[in-house]
């Protein structure tokens, strides 16, 4: 169906009248203000100037802490993901399954892994164990709706197949869609982790542990020359861990569309 | 045999018995266009019978009625006397093996797994679900594999074979079935001719044990070459069913009457 004509336009005008408020709203709009904070960011990054890396040992220890943050958390919401993805596949299970546990994944998914940090730093105490569940909770809400997905994308011949042979319920999911899954569910898993060790390098703003603490706690110092450091850990860090990925990606997927038949 | 004697249903045609029967099935997915529309079919052991029919005139749909795959909404299909439709996402029979038109192999599984999968109905849960297969399944799948020419790639996973290989493969996890019916939807289609009567005669070999063998095809070449028995299926309904392979004018007559 086409729009009538020219409303193209109006809602034009209508985000531009939208966009133009927003920004009065929230001081957007205020020039002095605009400047000041322009001049502010330039002597922060001034600040930032030459890095001091005289912390980098403490750093270092804190960035393991942190990558072990997001591999315990990722590992444990994987652990309760599968089983739950598999209960919420339409191929499995008829609606009065599938529908409740896809809201129970739903509603953890829209918590932020921070604020079940929170949660869990009242729970078991400071520290990177607080951390560590604050990330698989939400990873188990993220990675349940990322692998029912990918369950339901699998082939329905090869499902048809081994439903054929006599399986049972259970036997299909290992013989047939797990297995067939197995290229979407890795790099879900990579992409988790990848995604974890960013959220945890923040978990220590509230006390769950890795080198959030120190990013936070140099802030707050005003010492932006050791932030910049930490932030350049980081960065190497993130950057590494996605090549590693990549490569374990090239490595273990299989190819997706077959060889032409005959080859 | 040893079936044909504990079951009293079988229906015996003079010395002939039927294993599968299918009788006035109807079958609409959409309600207001039916897809198969009353067809009835009779299927012996040792016999290939060849289903043919141009796109669209429900022979994919008849074979999925066949496996209970889809349950007719009027008339019905058994295998050995009992009813082949199973409850929504129960277990079906494993006595009819169905290789769907793309094989439906589970390509990151080595041939050797694929053909396991074929004994899945036999084996508990428990142990199939930890990749314990039983020692007399697994020798029986290795020596299976290798009987179809394929022992040799019997680690490799199906990704990495080729058209023929992995008809091969979908044999053995057929067969090791036990199945009395063994229904492959336009089975040879995708293959050069002469892997495609490679694979037929390993069909052939199956049949000669006692199966009756249901296929698709749209090919008359293989249908002249291989057929006992042909029916002819257009707009969802039989236009041809012979034992024996008819002349090619009465097919063709048949396929566009």
């Amino acid at each position: 169906m086409r729009p009538p004509r020219g409303s193209g336009r109006v809602l034009g005008v209508v985000l531009l009248v939208a966009l133009l408020v927003s920004l009065a709203d929230i001081g957007m709009l205020d020039l002095g203000r605009v400047v000041r904070g322009a001049r502010n960011l330039g002597e922060f990054a001034a600040a930032m100037f030459p890095p001091d890396p005289s912390s980098l040992p403490t750093l270092a220890e804190a960035m393991v802490e942190t990558i072990e943050i997001a591999f315990v958390g990722t590992a444990i919401g994987f652990a309760l993901a599968l089983p739950l993805a598999l209960l919420a596949s339409p191929v499995l299970f008829g609606p009065a399954v599938t529908g409740p546990v896809k809201l129970v994944l739903a509603g953890v998914r829209t918590v932020p892994s921070l604020f079940w940090a929170i949660v869990f730093v009242v729970a078991v105490g400071l520290g990177p164990a607080a951390g560590a569940l604050g990330v698989a909770l939400y990873s188990l809400g993220y990675l349940g709706k990322l692998l029912y997905e990918t369950f339901d994308g699998v082939d329905p011949e090869v499902v048809e197949a081994v439903r054929s042979v006599g399986a049972s319920r259970a036997q299909l999911a290992r013989y047939a869609i797990v297995p067939e899954a197995a290229n979407g569910v890795l790099a879900q898993l990579l992409f988790m982790f990848e995604y974890n060790v960013r959220a945890s390098s923040i978990m220590g703003f509230v006390g769950a542990g890795g080198i959030g603490f120190y990013l936070l706690g140099y802030i707050q110092l005003l010492r932006y020359d050791l932030l910049l450091t930490a932030l350049i850990l980081t960065l190497a860090v993130v950057i590494l861990i996605d090549r590693a990925s990549a490569l374990l990606r090239r490595t273990f997927l299989f190819p997706v569309s077959p060889p032409a038949p005959g080859e | 045999m040893r079936v044909a004697l504990e079951r009293p249903t079988v229906r015996v045609v003079g010395e002939e018995r039927t294993v599968l029967e299918v009788r006035d099935a109807h079958f609409a997915y959409v309600r207001s266009r039916p897809v198969v529309r009353g067809v009835t079919i009779h299927a012996s052991p040792g016999e290939v019978t060849m289903i043919l029919g141009t796109s669209g005139s429900g022979k994919t749909t008849l074979l999925k009625l066949c496996k209970g795959l889809l349950v007719p909404q009027r008339g019905d299909v058994r295998v050995l006397g009992d009813e082949v439709a199973a409850p929504r996402r129960g277990r079906l029979d494993p006595r009819v093996a169905y290789i769907p038109q793309q094989l439906g192999l589970v390509r990151s599984l080595s041939a050797m797994e694929n053909a396991l999968v074929g004994a899945l109905a036999r084996v508990g849960t428990l142990p199939s679900l930890l990749r314990l297969m039983p020692e007399p399944e697994v020798r029986r799948a290795r020596e299976l594999l290798g009987r179809l020419g394929i022992g040799h790639k019997a680690e490799e996973p199906v990704h990495a074979l080729s058209g023929g290989e992995r008809q091969r493969v979908a044999i053995a996890r057929a067969l090791m079935q036990d199945p009395r019916v063994l229904l492959a939807d336009e089975f040879i289609s995708d293959l050069d001719p002469l892997t495609g009567a490679e694979i037929m005669s390993l069909v052939r070999d199956a049949a000669g044990e006692g199966v009756a063998v249901v296929m698709t095809t749209h090919e008359m070449d293989v249908v002249r070459e291989h057929a006992d028995h042909v029916v002819v299926l257009r707009e969802g309904e039989t236009s041809l069913d012979a034992h024996g392979v008819p002349d090619a004018r009465a097919i063709t007559e048949a396929l566009r009457r």
